[in-house]
C-alpha cells in the first residue's frame, strides 16, 4: 500500500471506531433528541404567537423554525472535544497516547468526525422530522442540500475547534471556562436563533471577522426564503477558516507536544 | 555492557520545573501568574543500567523514585536532560516514531480497549496503527487468541468482561505487534490471586516464545518473584540495586524466619541476635539475625529444651527486603 494511504488509514480506522462505539452510547443522543423537540416546539409557538399578536416578523415563522433546526443540527453535531482532550490530560493518557506510531492530535480529530458520522444522520432526521410536524412545510430540496452540504463542513470546523480549545489544557489545566465564552460568543455573532441580518449594523460587521456566522447563520441560511448566502462564497470562507484552524491545532499541539516532552504530561 | 542491550542507560538525568507560590493574597496570586516562580525537581539523577535481549527485569522503586519517568524516557515521550539513551538500537527522543513499532505498553491503569466493543475491534484498529500486513494480523490474533484462552472474550464487549479477562485481551492487544520490548506499569492490579497467577504465566511464557524483553514496573512482590529474573531498585532517582532476586536477598536480609514445633508447651531461647515473632502452645516462631547467631545454634538450643517434632526455616518475604532497602537508603539519604 501507498505509504501516503497507510498513514491514512490509520485516521479513518480511528474514525471507524469511534462511529460504531458512538452507536453503542446512545443515551447523550437520545437527551439531544428531546431537546431538539422542545426546542422547536417552543419557539415555533414563540413565533407563531408573535405574528398572531401582529408583531413585524422579518422572516417568514416557518423558515424561522427550519432556520433554527439547521443550526441546532449543527451544534448538537459537534462533539465536545475539549472535554475529551481535558480529562485525558488530566488522567495522564495522553502521555501515552503520543508514544504510538500516529499523531494523537490527528486521531483524537478522527475519532470526533467518527462520532460526527455516527450522531449527526440521527440528528438531522430529527431536525427535520420535528421542524415539519411543527410548520407543516419543507424547504426546497436545494435548499436542503446545501444545509446538510455545507452544515457537515461546520460541523467539521467545529468539532476542530472545540479540539483546539481541549489543547489549550495543556496551559491552563482547566478549560471550561474558555469553552463557555466561547460557546456564547457563537451563540450571538453565530445567529444560533435568529439571522444576523436582524442585528445591529456594528454587531453584523463584528461577526464578520469571526468564524462564528460562517459555522452556523451561513448553512442554515439556506432555509430563509431569499435569504441564502452565496454557496460559492460561504465555500471560500469555511475553507478559509478549515485552513485557519488547523494551522492553529497544528501550532497549539507542537507547543504541547514540546512542553510534554520537557516537562511530563 | 552486554554486547546488544535491549534497553542501555548512562547517566541519565531528568528534572522538571515545578512552579512554587511566594505567598497568599491577591497580590501574590498575580505574581504567581504574571511572573511565575519554579524550582527544579530532580526525578531520575544519572542512571546507568542495561537490560539483555530477551531478560525478564523488575524495575522497582517507591512512588515518586523516577519509574515513570524513566519509562516515559524510554519510550521516547519524555527527553532526558542529560545522559545517553539507547533503546533497540534507537535513540528514543529523535527516533520515537520508529521505536513505537517495535515496543509495547501495557499499563494497569489504563485501558486501551474501546469500552463498549468486543476486543477484535482494538485489535482491528492496532493492526492498522502498527501497519500490519493483514494476513499476519490475522495470524497474530489466531495466535494470541490461542495462547491467552482469548476465544470466548474476543467477540464480547469490554464492558460485559472481568478484570482478569480485561488484563488478558490488554496484554494480547499490546502483545499484537510482535513488540520486542514490552514496558509493564502494575499489570495485576486490582486482580484476584488466581487471575494473577494467570498474567504471570502468560508473561512469562511469551518471553520465553518470543525472546520478548520485558521491563516491568510493580508494588506487588509477587508480580517480582514470579516474573522476573533480575531486579533494578531506584530511590530518588538513583541506582539502589541491580542484581538477581537471590542476591538481592542475600545482600539485604541476614535474618531467617524459623518456626519450631515442640513436644514442650513453651521455648526460651534466650540468645543474641534471636527475637521471639510470636508463641503459641508447641509452635514457636523465631526471627535469627544470622551475623550474630547461627542457626543451627539456635536449633541445639531448641533441642536442649524440648524434641522437635518439625521446623521451618525461611527467608523474609520479598517486600521486607524491599522495605529494609528503601529503609536503609532513606537513612543514608538523611544522614
Amino acid at each position: 500500500m501507498n505509504r501516503k494511504l497507510m498513514v491514512l488509514s490509520k485516521y479513518v480506522a480511528f474514525a471507524r471506531i469511534s462511529a460504531t462505539h458512538g452507536r453503542y452510547d446512545r443515551s447523550e443522543l437520545y437527551g439531544r433528541m428531546a431537546f431538539f423537540v422542545v426546542i422547536l416546539g417552543v419557539f415555533s409557538s414563540l413565533w407563531g404567537a408573535t405574528r398572531e399578536a401582529g408583531l413585524a416578523i422579518v422572516a417568514d415563522p416557518k423558515s424561522l423554525v427550519w432556520y433554527l433546526a439547521s443550526t441546532e443540527w449543527i451544534l448538537l453535531s459537534a462533539p465536545l472535544m475539549h472535554v475529551d482532550v481535558q480529562e485525558a490530560l488530566r488522567r495522564g493518557d495522553v502521555a501515552y497516547e503520543v508514544g504510538r506510531p500516529v499523531s494523537y492530535v490527528g486521531a483524537t480529530f478522527a475519532q470526533g468526525l467518527g462520532f460526527v458520522g455516527s450522531r449527526s444522520p440521527l440528528l438531522a432526521a430529527t431536525a427535520f422530522l420535528c421542524a415539519f410536524a411543527f410548520t407543516g412545510w419543507v424547504p426546497p430540496w436545494r435548499a436542503l442540500a446545501a444545509v446538510v452540504l455545507f452544515g457537515s463542513v461546520a460541523i467539521a470546523l467545529l468539532t476542530a475547534l472545540h479540539l483546539a480549545i481541549g489543547l489549550v489544557a495543556f496551559w491552563i489545566g482547566e478549560v471550561t471556562p474558555v469553552f463557555w465564552v466561547w460557546q456564547k460568543l457563537l451563540f450571538v455573532f453565530g445567529g444560533l436563533m435568529l439571522p444576523i441580518r436582524l442585528y445591529p449594523p456594528i454587531m453584523q460587521r463584528l461577526a464578520a471577522f469571526t468564524p462564528f456566522p460562517d459555522i452556523l447563520a451561513g448553512p442554515a441560511s439556506f432555509v430563509l426564503d431569499g435569504e441564502a448566502v452565496a454557496g460559492r462564497v460561504l465555500a471560500v470562507r469555511l475553507a478559509m477558516w478549515c485552513v485557519a484552524t488547523t494551522a492553529v491545532v497544528q501550532w497549539l499541539y507542537t507547543r504541547a507536544r514540546r512542553a510534554l516532552t520537557v516537562n511530563g504530561g | 555492557m552486554p554486547d546488544n542491550p535491549a534497553v542501555e542507560l548512562r547517566e541519565l538525568t531528568k528534572s522538571f520545573r515545578v512552579r512554587r507560590a511566594t505567598g497568599r493574597g491577591i497580590a501574590a496570586r498575580l505574581r504567581d501568574v504574571v511572573a511565575p516562580q519554579t524550582h527544579a525537581v530532580v526525578a531520575v539523577d544519572r542512571l546507568s543500567f542495561s537490560v539483555r535481549a530477551g531478560e525478564r527485569v523488575a524495575f522497582i522503586g517507591p512512588n515518586g523514585a523516577g519509574k515513570s519517568t524513566t519509562l516515559k524516557i524510554l519510550a521516547g515521550i519524555l527527553h532526558p536532560d542529560a545522559g545517553t539513551v539507547r533503546v533497540l538500537g534507537l535513540v528514543p527522543s529523535h527516533e520515537r516514531y520508529a521505536l513505537a513499532f517495535r515496543i509495547g505498553t501495557v499499563f494497569g491503569q489504563r485501558s486501551q480497549l474501546w469500552y463498549q466493543l468486543p476486543p477484535r475491534d482494538t485489535f482491528a484498529l492496532l493492526g492498522r496503527v502498527y501497519e500490519m500486513d493483514a494476513t499476519e494480523h490475522r495470524r497474530r490474533i489466531d495466535m494470541l487468541v490461542a495462547l491467552f484462552e482469548l476465544a470466548p472474550l474476543v467477540d464480547t464487549p469490554v464492558r460485559q468482561l472481568s478484570l482478569g479477562e480485561r488484563m488478558r485481551c490488554e496484554i494480547a492487544a499490546s502483545l499484537l505487534h510482535a513488540p520486542q520490548l514490552l514496558f509493564l506499569d502494575e499489570p495485576t492490579i486490582g486482580l484476584d490471586v488466581s487471575a494473577k497467577a494467570t498474567i504471570r504465566e502468560l508473561l512469562r511464557t511469551e518471553s520465553d516464545r518470543q525472546g520478548v524483553t520485558l521491563l516491568l514496573t510493580s508494588h506487588d512482590t509477587g508480580d517480582i518473584e514470579r516474573v522476573c529474573d533480575r531486579v533494578i531498585v531506584i530511590h530518588r532517582g538513583r541506582l539502589l540495586w541491580d542484581g538477581t532476586l537471590a542476591d538481592l536477598r542475600r545482600s539485604y536480609l541476614t535474618a531467617k524466619r524459623i518456626t519450631l514445633w515442640t513436644e514442650a508447651e513453651r521455648l526460651d531461647v534466650g540468645k543474641p541476635g534471636v527475637r521471639v515473632i510470636s508463641s503459641h502452645s508447641y509452635r514457636t516462631e523465631l526471627e535469627v539475625d544470622a551475623e550474630m547467631t547461627s542457626l543451627g545454634s539456635v536449633v541445639d538450643a531448641a533441642l536442649r529444651q524440648s524434641a522437635i517434632r518439625d521446623l521451618t526455616v525461611e527467608d523474609a518475604p520479598l517486600d521486607v527486603v524491599i522495605r529494609a532497602m528503601y529503609a536503609d537508603a532513606d537513612a543514608g539519604g538523611e544522614s
